[in-house]
């Protein structure tokens, strides 16, 4: 008697996103009142408020900074929260945020962070060295469960407490001699620790209200926060509302009077409120793929790498993918090139390596290319010359309409060029999640985005056991460079070993590279200081409207 | 009639008992948990909240205790959103999804019932074909299809509403048009049926014969039978559509209870799809309660077999 409800079966989001791909498309040519010229993708008019309205793309989980994981809640955390450093917006080069200055120790181990003086919490508290003691043993306490907790580990013990072999979270190397002095031991010298503090999981917390209120201190009312907004609305799966803190204490300098940052888990839907000039800013993530080659022409549209590689992954405890030479015969059929350039119409990269681009001084090992011919000479090698009587075997994917063409591809390629009987398996995520983490398949879709500005993000995943390996593979010399590279002080030596350790991963053949990432954002041309990032980070502390943009729009911009 | 009440309310115990558990059973047996990410989560962590929900115990175990807190009302917090609790994140959501479903209830009557009328009294004439036309069209174009094209022409072409999001009165126009187009549609080829069949009773020719207007003949005597076809159709299809429309609320980005139910499957959020789809149930049968009801008043055939 119910008129069918949509269940949201795969294929009918699908069929849904494709109509609303077709309307975006359609009517792209039709100028909304207010616009002036066809450089720009829809609305230009500034909204009412001085408020910045982008789309966070999911509702965040959770909005304690030491227990999120993940972008939505990055993104929202960098707004309510403030670490000792903050990146710069560009760049993303630490700069002092709440430490104003710090020193570091000969041996690469010892920091010392000087508090600015006058801090204060939200509630008027002030902001010690004693928060950010109690906010990175809690992170790293094995009760509070933090996913993340492991981006800790470079702290001296941090591992070990975590883990649970020392129960005394004095032995972790933190320590507040008085209110504003901070200092921090290292188990190595970590070139990029000063990134790490302007990471999420450093932010410090108000131990008075989560000791008060336990999990639900980060509701609206409840919450206290140390950076330049607070949280003043929150509905679930639609809207976080934010206001200026007039605590923070460069408050002088942030010209937004809020930020609303909305949910929104559909790519139609988001483009087309950006477009309707209801969201100043939809950030890369959040325009339907297939719609990405249209948006080129328009001036408020932008793209740019981004540290974040897509590739197959081997199963290497499964035979006969145990063999490195079906591995590398694997990898060298892959035509990069023809799925970042026909396939993906050059949205994404084509990518030979394990790590991204854009290390300064990391000379990476040479890519891997696509040769058949050397392909079929290492399948041969291993037994299967020809392909005959290669077992058959599936790619393993989760459920997306990108991830299904890429693997069609690959199918099409390991069949013509290895004859090998390859077959595709399409699960939703929590199912693809699992059989990936209990190696129940022989080739699977994976990506993996760079935490912090340094190869050793995208290297760390392959050591053996890593909880992100994936793959059963383990190599001793592999993880010894690794160890090596982080007691290294001299930082082109320590590159130098990181890269060693790529070429052998690379060698081995246990993850395919395939592409790299690029951002691909839309930015109102009235929104000045979201710059696109390698990280994808946007810190939105000095970000600002400007209602007059078609005043200060240069003449040779206004008549392009 | 309170006795019939009492008869129905009984039902809901094992009715609920049966859902709950056939549910429960079926998100435990589904691949995969609820602390996944493409990021492992580490053991330590995974087995704290493991422990924190009770993850560790006995399935059986794990069972008394969801049959204990659904006793109580109180399924606790989402795993997904582990500062949330379960009956807050339905009771914000229900709020939301009962105003656009409410509103598109609403629309489908004022529209459906005069456009089933109208063909009924013009049988097989113009008005008849033309409405069921339009009738045949709503049941038939699916609502993510409407709701995309609504958004092509009124937002992105003429920009007169917006495209999405709940925020003014504005932006309910195009989800609830969007909604309620297929209920329209359904609403109007009952009341046409309903409406036939009572226009050919005697007591109809004998309203006319005593040379009663047509408009009385039609509004006061037989719209009141006639209606009830739709009545017995609006209890299921009132709890269906406050509960949320998945797709309506994914193209217009409503954060109804809809969308939570889906992604709560997705995300084996299992006590948030246990907390949702008991509350579904509930409302399904108290509003089916309501118009049984509700017909026992209008039809006096059925208040004599219920006393």
């Amino acid at each position: 008697m119910i008129p069918p409800r949509n269940p949201a079966r795969p294929h009918a989001r699908f069929a849904a996103a494709c109509l609303a791909a077709l309307a975006l498309a359609s009517c792209a040519n039709s100028r909304p009142p207010g616009a002036r010229d066809a450089r720009w993708f829809g609305s230009v008019s500034p909204p009412g408020a001085n408020v910045l309205r982008f789309n966070n793309g999911a509702e965040p989980e959770t909005i304690d900074p030491g227990l999120m994981s993940g972008q939505p809640d990055g993104r929202v955390a960098r707004i309510l929260f403030e670490g000792l450093t903050t990146s710069d917006p560009q760049t993303l080069q630490p700069q002092p945020g709440q430490a104003y200055r710090w020193e570091t120790s000969a041996d690469g181990l010892g920091y010392t962070f000087h508090l600015r003086p006058g801090l204060q919490w939200s509630d008027g508290a002030p902001v010690v060295a004693g928060d950010f003691v109690y906010a990175w043993r809690r992170v790293l306490s094995p009760a509070s469960g933090s996913r993340a907790a492991s981006m800790l580990y470079p702290i001296a013990n941090a591992e070990a407490f975590n883990k649970g072999t020392i129960g005394d979270s004095t032995l972790v190397g933190v320590q507040a001699p008085d209110d504003s002095t901070f200092v921090v031991t290292l188990s190595s010298p970590t070139a990029y620790f000063l990134f790490l503090t302007a990471y999420y999981t450093f932010l410090p917390v108000p131990a008075a209200a989560v000791t008060r209120w336990g999990a639900a201190w980060t509701e609206p009312g409840h919450l206290v926060v140390n950076g330049a907004f607070t949280l003043t609305r929150h509905r679930q799966g639609d809207r976080m509302e934010f206001a200026r803190n007039e605590r923070y204490w460069d408050a002088a300098h942030v010209k937004l009077e809020g930020i609303v940052a909305y949910a929104i888990d559909d790519l139609n839907t988001s483009t087309n409120l950006y477009k309707a000039g209801e969201l100043d800013w939809n950030p890369s993530g959040n325009i339907p793929s297939p719609f990405i080659p249209y948006l080129r022409g328009f001036a408020d549209y932008s793209t740019g790498e981004y540290q974040a590689t897509y590739f197959y992954s081997v199963n290497t405890t499964r035979k006969p993918f145990d063999d490195v030479h079906v591995r590398r015969a694997l990898n060298l059929a892959i035509d990069r090139e023809a799925i970042a350039r026909d396939l993906l119409k050059g949205t994404r990269r084509a990518w030979g390596r394990i790590t991204p681009s854009g290390y300064p001084g990391y000379v990476p090992p040479p890519e891997v290319a696509f040769a058949p011919d050397s392909a079929r000479h290492e399948l041969a090698r291993a037994g299967f010359p020809g392909g005959a009587g290669f077992p058959r075997f599936a790619i393993l994917f989760n459920t997306s309409e990108d991830h299904r063409r890429i693997a069609e591809a690959v199918q099409a390629m390991w069949r013509r060029e290895l004859h090998l009987p390859v077959e595709l398996e399409n699960q939703e995520f929590a199912s693809y999640m699992d059989a990936a983490t209990h190696l129940r398949y022989a080739v699977a879709r994976r990506s993996w985005i760079g935490d912090y500005l340094d190869p050793n993000t995208f290297l760390e995943p392959l050591r053996t056991g890593d909880g992100n390996n994936r793959t059963g593979w383990s190599d001793p010399r592999y993880d010894d460079l690794l160890r090596a590279a982080a007691r290294e002080l001299d930082p082109a030596r320590r590159l130098a070993l990181l890269s060693q350790a790529e070429a052998r991963a690379l060698d081995a053949a246990v993850f395919l590279p395939i592409y790299h990432y690029r951002t691909h954002e839309l930015v109102k041309p009235y929104v000045h200081g979201i710059f696109h990032t390698a990280l994808d980070v946007h810190p939105l502390t000095r970000v600002w409207i400007d209602r007059d943009w078609r005043q200060h729009e240069p003449i040779a911009a206004r008549d392009r | 009639m309170a006795g019939l009440i009492l008869r129905r309310l009984l039902l809901f115990v094992p009715t609920l008992w049966v859902i709950g558990t056939l549910t429960f059973f079926l998100v435990h047996m589904a691949p995969g948990g609820p602390f996944q990410s493409e990021k492992e989560i580490p053991a330590s962590a995974r087995e704290q909240m493991l422990r924190t929900y009770g993850l560790d115990r006995p399935l059986a175990e794990q069972y008394g205790r969801f049959l204990w807190s659904a006793v109580r009302g109180d399924l606790g917090p989402s795993y997904k959103y582990p500062q949330r609790q379960v009956r807050d994140i339905i009771a914000e959501a229900f709020r939301v999804s009962a105003e656009l479903g409410g509103l598109a209830l609403l629309l489908a009557l004022l529209l459906g019932v005069p456009l089933g009328v109208v063909a009924a009294v013009h049988h097989n004439r113009l008005p008849d074909h033309a409405a069921m036309a339009l009738a045949l069209a709503g049941v038939s174009v699916p609502n993510f299809v409407l709701g995309p094209l609504l958004v092509l022409v009124f937002s992105l072409g003429l920009y007169w509403l917006p495209p999405a999001l709940w925020t003014g009165p504005a932006s309910r126009v195009l989800p609830v048009v969007t909604l309620s187009t297929a209920y329209v549609a359904y609403i109007a080829r009952l009341t046409r049926a309903g409406m036939l069949e009572v226009l050919r009773q005697d007591y109809i020719r004998t309203a006319r014969a005593k040379g009663l207007a047509e408009h009385v003949v039609v509004i006061r005597h037989a719209l009141r039978l006639g209606l009830l076809p739709v009545l017995s159709y609006l209890g299921p299809a009132a709890a269906g559509i406050v509960m949320g429309s998945v797709a309506v609320e994914q193209v217009f980005a409503v954060p109804g209870l809809g969308r939570q139910l889906v992604n709560a499957a997705f995300n084996r959020d299992y006590t948030l799809v246990l907390g949702v789809v008991l509350f579904y149930a509930t409302a399904l049968m108290l509003l089916n309660l309501v118009v049984d009801v509700l017909y026992t008043r209008l039809d006096p055939r059925v208040a004599a077999a219920n006393p």
